[in-house]
């Protein structure tokens, strides 16, 4: 149901230390987002690339349609940074729509291609994190970075839930459209409304089902999960330093 | 259906056809990367005082009643699934609610804005809807001020007796607007246009979104209205369980 989800089960770098993985997309997020320099986003997508394609045996075909997935909002904002609508003309390109012209600079158009290259790289660091580390395995770098006991608690068990809900909601999609529900615009926005309310009605009660389910085990506050300790190795350590500092130098150069 | 139910249906299927050449629109996460560093850390620095509040009022709700730990985090996931499935269109295109609406209405403000930043943490790793480094600014659209919007309307309708479907439509419809509002501003905060600076960049982020969110923002109404008439019916226990419906029988 959520290609993510799955995908990071099978992956082969699913068992590499979860710290890891995270510190190294975090981090070359944030270069990525300082520096705003092409050379370092074309350099980070063929990284992660490799990494997710070839180390851990994602599809290729897969990977690309998961990057595909914010492409509208990619092209429909940076349209709105590159377009302009002045009196002036401005140097790249100027079509004159009465007595204005729609018109944009060669600045904000490199900037424009910058901003696509950073965004869509710093993609592939998201992927890179959520296609090979499991949502426990996060919650476990989470709590290590001290992260609230409640909160943590909580997003155990919404990722839990998440995932009963999603069932139950595609079992009665189904048998709504069985009934022909959506046959049309009309019956599918009331199917969808019909949908929603009982979903709601079965998370309630299932709720109280499970809270009961849950103390009868001796519940009492926390889900304590024995957490598979995956060793930190020194070589990938090693990599992921020289990788960042090599990305901090590209920044820093830029800046200068 | 009812006459009114069935006026609005109509009115949102001539709306939503002048649109029909919107493709696909996801509700309105700025992605991965997009805002620079300075501005995700601004938004994020906001949006604390809210998520304090939240959560300081969730952990009294749970030392009153231990119980509804279960029930927070049902509401949490159902938020999500509701946001991640696809609502139907005219057009055959790709769309999904924000929920935001729908969750401030039941569980209040202060209980969506925690729930929220965990929703929104989850469509980004799971769905690669927004992002990591995107986090505060979503979370202040999305999970702020967007559900306080709904709700002060909606608190509003309720005090001046207007009846409960309009004012449920009303709060779910305006707080996507102001969702899609604030999150085109975040954005021309942050990239200024050349020629006009902020407020030019403002319409034009404005103008860009408003073909895939306008329609989106009366569907996710309807919907809403649809839903709170279901729960309405079926649901009464447990909609009291969490307080709304607090006079009714």
């Amino acid at each position: 149901m959520i290609a993510a989800d799955k995908l990071c089960y099978r992956s082969k770098l699913r068992y590499v230390n979860a710290g890891e993985k995270f510190w190294f997309s975090v981090l070359t997020m944030l270069f990525l987002i300082l520096s705003r320099s092409l050379s370092m986003a074309v350099l980070v997508l063929l990284v992660n690339g490799l990494l997710t394609v070839k180390n851990g045996g994602i599809g290729l075909g897969s990977y690309l349609r998961l990057l595909s997935v914010p492409l509208v909002f990619l092209i429909l904002s940076t349209l709105a940074v590159v377009v302009n609508v002045s009196k002036v003309p401005l140097d790249a390109y100027a079509v004159p729509v009465g007595a204005f012209y729609i018109t944009g600079s060669r600045e904000s158009l490199l900037f424009g291609m910058q901003l696509i290259g950073t965004a869509m790289a710093s993609v592939s660091c998201l992927y890179f994190l959520s296609l090979h580390t499991t949502m426990t395995d996060i919650l476990g770098v989470l709590e290590g970075l001290h992260c609230p006991r409640l909160l943590t608690e909580l997003m155990l068990l919404i990722y839990r839930f998440i995932f009963v809900l999603m069932d139950t909601a595609s079992a009665i999609l189904i048998s709504q459209k069985a009934r022909l529900g959506h046959r049309n615009f009309k019956t599918s926005i009331r199917s969808f409304g019909w949908m929603g309310a009982g979903l709601l009605m079965k998370a309630f009660q299932r709720s109280n089902a499970l809270y009961d389910a849950m103390e009868s085990r001796c519940y009492a506050g926390s889900i304590r999960v024995l957490r598979e300790q995956r060793s930190v190795k020194p070589g990938e350590v090693g990599a992921i330093v020289c990788f960042e500092l090599l990305l901090l130098g590209m920044t820093i150069g830029r800046k200068l | 259906m009812s006459k009114k139910e069935k006026i609005l249906l109509r009115a949102t299927i001539a709306f939503a056809a002048m649109f029909a050449l919107a493709p696909v629109a996801n509700a309105m996460h700025i992605m991965e990367g997009y805002l620079p560093a300075a501005f995700c850390v601004a938004w994020g620095v906001v949006c604390l005082p809210f998520l304090v509040t939240g959560f300081i009022s969730l952990k009294k709700k749970l030392n009153e009643n231990r119980k509804s730990i279960t029930l927070i985090a049902m509401s949490g996931a159902f938020i999500f699934v509701i946001s991640s499935l696809k609502i139907p269109s005219v057009t055959g295109s790709c769309s999904h609610m924000t929920g935001t609406g729908l969750g401030a209405i039941l569980f209040g403000p202060a209980a969506v804005s925690v729930l929220g930043i965990i929703v929104l943490l989850f469509q980004a790793v799971l769905l690669a809807h927004g992002g990591l480094t995107t986090l505060g600014a979503n979370t202040f659209s999305m999970a702020v001020a967007g559900p306080l919007l709904s709700f002060g309307i909606y608190k509003l309708c309720s005090k001046c007796k207007v009846n409960r479907k309009t004012a449920v439509f009303l709060a779910a419809f305006l707080g996507d607007l102001f969702t899609y509002c604030v999150t085109s501003i975040q954005l021309a905060v942050a990239y200024p246009s050349e020629a006009g600076g902020v407020a030019a960049s403002a319409v034009k982020f404005l103008g860009v979104f408003a073909p895939t969110q306008l329609p989106l923002a009366v569907i996710e109404g309807i919907l809403t209205v649809v839903i709170v008439i279901g729960l309405e019916t079926y649901a009464k226990p447990e909609l009291k369980a969490i307080g709304f419906l607090k006079g009714a029988k």
